[in-house]
C-alpha cells in the first residue's frame, strides 16, 4: 500500500491498475447490458427520470 | 475551490441531499427545521416547520415536487416542495431514521428505530406523486429486522431490492415486492455499525459507510464487496461521484470520544478516494467537528458536507478536480479516442 501511494509507480503498480481498470470497465459494462435488458430507463439515464409534460398537455387537450 | 458555508441551523447537520437537478440542498439538523438552500450561492429559499423533535433524514423525489423527512418525532412526513405545504404524516411508535425514494418516485421508504419492545422496521408506501392528492396510510410492504436492528436502507435499480444497512455491520438484500429476504452478508467488521449507504447513479451499486473506519462499494444484486476504503477513523457518510470515478468519505471522532480535542486530532476532513484503485487522492478541510453527511451534486459538479458543527459547507469542484487522470485512465481514454 505504502508503494502505491508513491508517486513513482512502479511497472507493477501501473499494471495492477490497468487490470482493475479493465475488470471495473468490463464489470460495468455487464451491468449496462443487465439494465437494458430489464428495460431499466431511469437507471441507464443515470438515475434521472425524464420530465414528461404529459400533465400539461392533457389539460390543453 | 472556495466553499460556501450555509449558516441556519441551529445544531447538528443529520443529513444533506441535493434535488436531481442539483441546483437545491435540502438539509436537516438537530434542532427539528427542514432547510432548502441554492446550491449556487448559498441562498435560503425556505424552511420546513412542524417537526416536534431532532431530524434524522431527508429526500427528494425524482421530479423535485415532494420531500420525506424522518424523525425523532416518530414521524415521517411528505412536504411539497414548491410551497413547503405538510402534505402527509405517517406516526410511528419509534424514530425514523431514514428515508428514501425509489427512482421512479413511485415508492417511500422508512426505517424506524429499535427500542424496547419494538422491533426495528422497513415500511414501505405507495407515492402519488401529484401533491394534491391524498396519500395512503396502508403499508405496501413492512419488514421487520428481528436479527440487527436497520440502520439505512435504499430501494436497488427497479425496485427489485430493498437493500439494508445494520447495527452489526451485515448487509440485507430484501425483494422488495414481497419483504422476503433474499441475501445477508457481513460486509463490515462485527458490530460496527454501518452509519450510511448512498447508491451509484444507476442503482446497480452502492456504497456503505461504517464506524470500522471503512467504506465498501457493494454490488446491489451479488452483494460482492467490489472495493474497500481503509480510513483512520470512524466514518458518517459515503458518497459515489459521476463524472469522476471518485468517492467521498466523511466521518471523524465524536469529542466526546477523544481526550483532546481539536480539529486535526478529530480528523474532520472530507477524504477523496479513487474509487477504482481504491487510493486516497485528497482531503478537504473545513469543519470543526465530525462530518455526519456528504451529498455529490448530481452531475458531478461540487459536493456539500453536513457538520456537527452545525453548518453545511458547499463545494464547487474546479478545473483540476476534472482534469485529473491517471496515467492507465488517460490510455484508457486515448484509446477509446481512437476506435
Amino acid at each position: 500500500q505504502d508503494l502505491a501511494k508513491k508517486n513513482t509507480a512502479n511497472k507493477a503498480v501501473v499494471d495492477a491498475r490497468r487490470r482493475m481498470l479493465q475488470e471495473w470497465l468490463a464489470w460495468r459494462e455487464s451491468m449496462r447490458q443487465m439494465l437494458e435488458e430489464e428495460g431499466a430507463e431511469i437507471e441507464l439515464n443515470a438515475g434521472r427520470v425524464k420530465q414528461d409534460t404529459d400533465d400539461e398537455v392533457e389539460e390543453v387537450e | 475551490m472556495r466553499p460556501i458555508l450555509l449558516s441556519g441551523h441551529e445544531r447538528a447537520l443529520t443529513q444533506v441531499k441535493y434535488n436531481p437537478d442539483g441546483d437545491i440542498i435540502f438539509s436537516v439538523s438537530k434542532d427539528h427545521v427542514v432547510c432548502a438552500w441554492f446550491s449556487h450561492n448559498g441562498e435560503r429559499l425556505g424552511t420546513y416547520h412542524g417537526h416536534q423533535g431532532a431530524l434524522w433524514t431527508v429526500d427528494v423525489d425524482p421530479t423535485s415536487s415532494l420531500l420525506a423527512t424522518g424523525g425523532a418525532d416518530n414521524t415521517m412526513r411528505l412536504w411539497e416542495v414548491k410551497t413547503g405545504k405538510l402534505l402527509k404524516t405517517w406516526e410511528f411508535a419509534t424514530s425514523i431514521k431514514r428515508v428514501e425514494f425509489s427512482s421512479d418516485g413511485k415508492l417511500l421508504l422508512g426505517v424506524t428505530e429499535k427500542r424496547s419492545g419494538h422491533l426495528s422496521t422497513i415500511v414501505v408506501y405507495e407515492i402519488n406523486p401529484d401533491p394534491a392528492a391524498e396519500q395512503t396510510d396502508e403499508q405496501a410492504l413492512r419488514i421487520v429486522c428481528d436479527e440487527s436492528k436497520a440502520t439505512v436502507a435504499g430501494f436497488s435499480y427497479l425496485s427489485h431490492y430493498i437493500i439494508s444497512g445494520h447495527e452489526d455491520g451485515s448487509v440485507s438484500q430484501w425483494d422488495a415486492k414481497t419483504g422476503e429476504l433474499l441475501f445477508s452478508t457481513q460486509v463490515h467488521e462485527d458490530d460496527m455499525q454501518i452509519t450510511d449507504l448512498q447508491w451509484a447513479p444507476d442503482r446497480t451499486y452502492f456504497i456503505t459507510a461504517s464506524k470500522d473506519k471503512t467504506a465498501k462499494l457493494v454490488a446491489a444484486d451479488s452483494l460482492d464487496v467490489l472495493k474497500s476504503y481503509p480510513t483512520d477513523t470512524p466514518l458518517n457518510s459515503a458518497a459515489i461521484t459521476p463524472v469522476k470515478d471518485y468517492v467521498i468519505l466523511g466521518g471523524g471522532q465524536a469529542a466526546m470520544d477523544v481526550t483532546t480535542t481539536s480539529a486535526r486530532q478529530g480528523k474532520f476532513e472530507a477524504r477523496f478516494y479513487h474509487k477504482i484503485f481504491m487510493e486516497e487522492i485528497g482531503r478537504v478541510r473545513g469543519h470543526f467537528g465530525p462530518l455526519n453527511y456528504v451529498a455529490v451534486h448530481p452531475q458531478g459538479l461540487g459536493y456539500c458536507s453536513g457538520g456537527e458543527d452545525g453548518y453545511v459547507r458547499v463545494h464547487h469542484f474546479d478545473k483540476p478536480y476534472f482534469d485529473f487522470m491517471y496515467e492507465v485512465e488517460r490510455e484508457q481514454a486515448q484509446a477509446q479516442a481512437n476506435l
